[in-house]
């Protein structure tokens, strides 16, 4: 095997190398000559067309056959997760800190909230017809213009107290700040089965001191005529039912862990993997 | 390579004492020991623990840890210890920064090293399994030795054995130390392990010669004692004997890489190269598209993990040890697992004559009487001799062979076939007694009838034997006098001779008739005896005459000459078929003897070595009736070179006789210049194979690149540098070895093949998720799951192809051009098969997505919201929100979906890697639904089994999802069959790089060309004596049959060229 062992200098190696790129005697570049690499080239370029036109095939395929108007299958949406408002998130989940004389650590969370809340002014709404029936709104049909279905109006005043119209500081100058859960869409999910789920805050860990909260609405409920949904297709203009809560008694400077369920039929709230399915934990000092 | 030899001399010349001067009782007294009584077990102890064990220190091993850390660090090991490190450093930089959601990588980390560590215990264990079988067959056979101590004779293990002690010898023993001889009878040594000679040496207790290595009362360890017995004291033990300081100086030639590993080598290269040029561009990429510099990072590790192949290193090893195995089975064992691939490439062979190409044992091979010469059937299991034996001359003759002859069995042998019976006597005699045997039966009633009542044993001053017996006929009173030995001396002795039956005077004619019959079988190598009888007269030697074999007080002239009879060591019966596999497998068989040329010379012709029809310059100049200088050695394809010449030669002088002929025999070498030989082919550019068994032959087998030791005839020394063992001792082991490596070679090509593919639809993922920043399509501990899951037992299975039909008639492959894995092949499966591949898994990829809420057009630019822990109303294409977790729990799908889909396309992957030129449908192979079957149903348990582990990322998936690859999976499967009718249809078209069908070409020799063109004259494309090119797969052969290649004239090409070029002028001549 030593035979094969030959050292080469460094400019034998760069030699070689140039005859490798072209070889004036064979006319051999790059190993073969340049009608080959023609041909390979087209082969390639050809090869590479018919691959694109196959994938972008079956994709047309793939779109001819989804269902526009809900998904196929909703394998991982079994519950609908829950987020608040405020959302500031710490390494370990929602975390919300604010001094309360100082109006530059509120500011950001009181804007937010406007922000989220201009979603919901009657402006915004006006699309949204006023349901008052407390069961589910089901549609069978397409009643809505363009083939699309009804939605009903949900509007920041429903809030009441934490509507931002009332106080635009959402309370948290004073110490009684508001949140808004909202609960996630989920096409076609019947929560509650047939009684209205309701938003519950508690502190974790703490069962001696009750916490005391206000709900807008009354009794902290989504109204069943949210739902069900039928899909952004079907409903372009469809925006979720909001609970607010407001802290009434928190003690200052003290870190406490608040846990905000929905509780309801069909809601589960007790998945150890996934935190926001069904709840939400808040730390508030 | 003179040093281990100029340097031998010079040591050995001091190394010996002067012992084989010194009388007996100088011994004595040297050594405290006593010739009758032996050393004390006390003294011997003494001494035992002073000089060591008398065994020779094994060749110093590599320490097991280094070997271990060897295979940890060795390979892609090294790739994946980097990808590990990365993981921890960036584990390390987010436990900094305080956030711990990033346990991933610690646990990404720690897998991959445990991937690393696994697999290296696992070549580690493989490796040391092959080892382990080697060193339990040296164990086979512990040696004894007889013993005088405390004045009893005992028999102890030979490592017990110390300077001073008195050992008794006899034939059939091995020496088992350096022993000086203080008594001898009829004592014969075969040195041909120490010197090459292949006589066996007359032992004596005289002090005969100034140097200690030709005085004949030194007997050396290892080698055998032929006959007689002998009493000898120990004056060397272990590494200082003799054999001990050769097999020390064989250490300093050092081992070579085996061709595999080059192989491997080459191929860890090729795809780190890839790996690391591709992970550092996209890291620039993912750098400047405004990544963290932690996310980057982590790509890299990712596209490393997606390159390289971790499963393949060990199948490699694990086919190469089923190779192993199966040579093992076929009496080839094998050392070095990575030697199972270079006897595969090997493209010369120098062989041993004696016991390797031949039986190692004299046989009658022809018989002259009444003027006629017969043959002998020499064939290993003869049970007949179908010669004409009614001639009354035959009766005569069978009746010298069976009385003049001193040769036994040993006893309770009746029930062995006649050729296995072992013999007390010398060679030649052993040959006559199995010869009488056969034919006659049983031959020691015959002697018993004829009572022998005088003897005189062969001796080298009269060069005959003879002895006188009482003739069975109970009415015949006479005396018959019968002698055998060298036939000119037998000649001289005879007044008559016999033909058929009858005493005719023995004129000039009958002598030239002689002399013709005697130089004919002469001329065939072969040894000759002649035979001659006497009737004493009654009268003159009545019953009771006495006779006197001191002063020859009886006839010893006038004798009746009644025949010859010529022995040969003839050539193992399956010998000559498995060199002319050899010859179409384009391998070189040297033949490399210490014997007298003319009977290399015939042995060579008798297997084929030297074929029918070529000639040396010997037989040309006899042919042509002048000089041998005259004439033209470039026209003679044969050669034999006597040692003595070839002791004179340069080495640019044996470059040309290696080069310019194809048949070559080396006759009267000694065994160190079997190692000139192997340098010389080497420089040739040649893989060489080596057989020996001799000490001497051990920096041969060394310095080969494949050593091949005997394992019967062989020394421990050879065994031990050689890299493969023949237990038979038989060369057609050697072939089927041969036979084995090349498929090896050619299944690890499939295996290679069908692992770097999905490489391709692993990578992918990665770069199209940094690019287009889609949720990432498969995890990196997922691909682990495929390399070492799915995929190990389906590449081990396509270690079980067949050959695919010309494996023995292509050419050995070509070191610097056949590599394992070429560009070629590397292209194939990453930049066609591999992105069929791809494209089918994204298919199933986006299909999951589409179905589960997320439609392609949605996924594009996600990645940066989709991994954002503090979003947990994700919004999808129907409007519905997702948390993080449901998120993650459907990115898992899309794991498991693109995990099944590759899984799906390896199928079709494994049964196009089947044949590389072959359809499928023209070869089967059972083991391949073993990996297929386990395939599946390691991804069917992953899935729905495991899919509710969240450590391992996969999730159960929805069954209907393992359909949507198999479109793409027939696609690959069909592309490929087009692609092989393509190659056999077309060979050398110009497309053929992209189609991976730059092969060897197929080489068939003339002789079985012609037998597939019907026997008829046909003349092919000719660029040697021998060989002829044909385009892969004989396209040719159907156009055999026109007319026009009938009458064809030779058209010779100048080179080797290559397939293009034999093709291409076949074409054009076809035009003309």
């Amino acid at each position: 095997m030593a035979t094969l062992k030959e050292k080469k200098t460094c400019s034998e190696r760069m030699e070689d190398f140039r005859r490798f790129v072209w070889n004036p005697e064979t006319k051999l570049f790059m190993g073969r000559t340049l009608i080959n690499w023609v041909w390979i080239s087209l082969y390639y370029l050809a090869f590479y067309v018919v691959m694109s036109g196959i994938f972008a095939l079956s994709i047309y395929c793939l779109m001819r056959t989804v269902n526009p108007y809900e998904p196929d299958y909703q394998d991982h949406l079994k519950s609908p997760g829950v987020t608040l408002r405020p959302d500031v998130y710490g390494s370990r989940g929602l975390q919300i800190y604010y001094n309360i004389s100082d109006n530059k650590t509120w500011d950001g969370l009181v804007t937010t909230l406007q922000t989220f809340l201009t979603a919901y002014t009657p402006a915004a709404q006006h699309l949204n017809i006023n349901c008052t029936n407390d069961t589910y709104f089901f549609q069978d049909t397409f009643d809505g213009p363009n083939k699309t279905k009804l939605s009903c109006k949900f509007t920041s005043d429903m809030l009441q107290n934490c509507s931002g119209i009332t106080d635009p500081t959402f309370g948290f100058p004073e110490g009684k700040p508001c949140f808004i859960i909202k609960m996630n869409r989920i096409i076609n999910f019947l929560p509650g089965n047939g009684t209205a789920p309701r938003v519950n805050c508690t502190y974790v860990g703490d069962e001696s001191s009750l916490l005391e909260v206000d709900y807008y609405p009354v009794n902290g409920t989504f109204n069943l005529h949210y739902f069900p949904y039928y899909g952004k297709k079907a409903q372009p203009s469809y925006s979720n039912p909001l609970v607010a809560v407001k802290f009434l008694n928190i003690t200052r400077n003290v870190e406490h862990r608040i846990l905000c369920k929905v509780i309801g039929a069909g809601i589960i709230s007790d998945n150890v993997y996934d935190p926001y399915e069904g709840r939400t934990l808040l730390k508030n000092t | 390579m003179k040093s281990p030899f100029c340097s031998l001399s010079f040591s050995l010349s001091f190394g010996i004492q002067d012992d084989h001067r010194l009388s007996a009782s100088e011994l004595e007294t040297k050594y405290g020991t006593s010739i009758s009584e032996g050393l004390s077990s006390a003294k011997a102890a003494q001494v035992l623990a002073r000089d060591g064990p008398n065994a020779l220190t094994p060749p110093k091993a590599t320490p097991e840890i280094v070997k271990f850390l060897k295979q940890m660090i060795g390979g892609f090991s090294i790739l994946l210890w980097i990808g590990a490190v990365f993981s921890w450093i960036s584990f390390g930089i987010q436990l900094a920064q305080g956030t711990v959601s990033f346990i991933d990588q610690l646990y990404l980390g720690v897998v991959l090293a445990l991937v690393v560590i696994l697999t290296g215990i696992f070549a580690y264990y493989q490796e040391a399994k092959s080892t382990n079988i080697m060193a339990s067959f040296s164990k086979m056979i512990p040696q004894q030795a007889l013993v005088i101590r405390d004045g009893e004779k005992k028999e102890l293990p030979a490592d017990q054995l110390v300077v001073g002690d008195i050992v008794e010898i006899k034939g059939g023993d091995r020496i088992p130390a350096d022993i000086r001889l203080i008594f001898a009878q009829g004592c014969k040594v075969d040195n041909s392990s120490l010197t090459g000679e292949s006589e066996p040496q007359s032992r004596s207790c005289d002090f005969t010669h100034e140097n200690p290595l030709e005085t004949k009362n030194i007997a050396f360890y290892s080698t055998t004692c032929v006959e007689g017995t002998a009493t000898g004291i120990v004056i060397n033990t272990g590494d200082r004997t003799i054999i001990g300081r050769i097999a020390s100086l064989t250490s300093g030639v050092g081992n070579e890489k085996t061709p595999i590993a080059i192989e491997i080598e080459h191929f860890v290269y090729l795809v780190a190269g890839v790996a690391i040029s591709i992970g550092v561009l996209f890291f620039i990429i993912s750098v400047s598209m405004r990544y963290k510099i932690l996310d980057s990072i982590i790509f890299l590790i990712g596209i490393i993990v997606a390159n390289v192949p971790e499963g393949l290193l060990a199948t490699v090893t694990v086919s190469l040890s089923l190779t192993a195995k199966r040579m093992a089975k076929k009496n080839c064992l094998v050392k070095n697992l990575e030697a199972v691939e270079t006897l595969g490439s090997t493209s010369v062979i120098c062989s041993d004559k004696t016991g390797t190409l031949t039986q190692n044992r004299m046989t009658v091979a022809h018989l002259w009487f009444d003027n006629q010469i017969y043959s002998a059937d020499t064939s290993e299991d003869q049970t007949t001799q179908p010669f004409d034996q009614s001639s009354p001359s035959w009766t005569a003759l069978s009746k010298i062979v069976t009385l003049c002859n001193r040769a036994e069995f040993r006893p309770g042998q009746e029930n062995l076939p006649i050729m296995k019976r072992v013999v007390v006597g010398d060679a030649s005699e052993t040959a006559l007694l199995k010869f009488a045997e056969v034919i006659l039966g049983d031959v020691m009633n015959i002697r018993a009838q004829n009572k022998k009542v005088a003897e005189i044993p062969f001796n080298s001053t009269n060069k005959f034997q003879l002895s006188i017996h009482k003739t069975d006929d109970p009415n015949d009173e006479r005396f018959l006098l019968v002698m055998k030995g060298a036939p000119e001396r037998i000649l001289e002795r005879c007044s008559t001779i016999m033909i058929n039956g009858k005493e005719e005077p023995l004129d000039s004619e009958k002598a030239e008739a002689f002399q013709t019959a005697y130089m004919e079988l002469g001329g065939m190598g072969e040894r000759v005896l002649g035979f001659c009888h006497l009737y004493l007269p009654e009268n003159e030697f009545p019953d009771t005459y006495s006779f006197d074999t001191d002063s020859m007080n009886f006839p010893t002239s006038n004798l009746c000459f009644v025949g010859l009879l010529s022995m040969i060591d003839p050539p193992r019966s399956t010998v000559p078929d498995a060199v002319s596999k050899c010859r179409s497998a384009g391998i070189k068989v040297i033949m490399v003897t210490g014997d007298h040329p003319i009977t290399a010379k015939a042995i060579a012709k008798s297997v084929g070595i030297i074929s029918a029809t070529s000639e040396t310059v010997e037989d040309i100049a006899k042919r042509l009736n002048i000089p041998v200088e005259q004439v033209n050695w470039r026209e003679a394809t044969a050669a034999v070179v006597n040692g003595m010449e070839l002791k004179d030669m340069s080495s640019q002088q044996l470059d040309e006789i290696l080069c310019n002929h194809s048949e070559i025999v080396f006759a009267r070498t000694s065994p160190q210049q079997k190692l000139i030989i192997v340098e010389g082919c080497q420089r040739q550019g040649a893989v060489v194979a080596v057989t020996g068994d001799g000490v001497n032959d051990s920096p041969a087998l060394k310095k080969a690149d494949i050593g091949i030791a005997m394992g019967i005839a062989g020394s421990d020394a050879a065994k031990n540098a050689a890299d493969m063992v023949l237990l038979d001792d038989n060369f057609a082991s050697i072939v089927t070895g041969v036979e084995e490596g090349r498929l090896i070679f050619d299944n690890l090509k499939k295996t290679i093949a069908y692992t770097l593919t999905k490489n391709i639809a692993e990578l992918c993922p990665f770069l199209i998720y940094i690019i287009a920043s889609i949720p990432l399509p498969i995890g990196t501990i997922t691909i682990l799951f495929i390399d070492l899951g799915t995929d190990i037992i389906p590449s081990v299975a396509l270690a079980y192809e067949k050959a695919e039909s010309d494996i023995m008639n292509r050419r050995p492959r070509n070191k610097r051009k056949d590599r394992l894995v070429n560009e070629q092949l590397a292209i194939y499966s990453y930049l066609q098969i591999g992105i069929m591949q791809s494209v089918g898994a994204f298919v199933t990829y986006f299909t999951v997505y589409a179905e589960q809420g997320f439609l392609p057009s949605t996924l594009l630019g996600v990645r940066v919201n989709w991994e954002n822990n503090a979003i947990n109303d994700f919004e999808d294409s129907y409007g519905q929100e997702w948390t993080k977790y449901q998120r993650t729990y459907l990115q898992w799908t899309g794991y498991t979906a693109f995990f099944v889909s590759i899984t799906i396309q390896q199928v079709a992957d494994l049964i196009i890697r089947k044949t590389r030129r072959n359809s499928i449908f023209q070869q089967g192979n059972k083991v391949i639904w073993v990996g297929i079957f386990s395939q599946i149903g390691i991804a069917l348990i992953l899935t729905y089994g495991l899919g509710h582990v969240t450590a391992l990322n996969f999730t159960p998936l929805r069954f209907q999802y393992w359909f949507v690859a198999v479109p793409f999976a027939i696609l690959i499967w069909v592309y490929d069959e087009v692609r092989k009718l393509f190659i056999r249809r077309y060979p050398g078209n110009h497309l053929h790089p992209i189609f991976l069908s730059k092969e060897n070409i197929t080489n068939f020799p003339i002789s079985s060309l012609l037998l597939q063109a019907g026997g008829t004259r046909t003349c092919i494309i000719k660029t040697h004596p021998h060989h002829c090119l044909l385009p892969p797969y004989g396209d040719l052969l159907p156009l055999l049959t026109k007319p026009l290649l009938l009458e064809c004239p030779v058209c010779a090409i100048s080179s080797m060229g290559s397939p293009h070029d034999g093709v291409k002028e076949f074409h054009d001549y076809e035009k003309k």
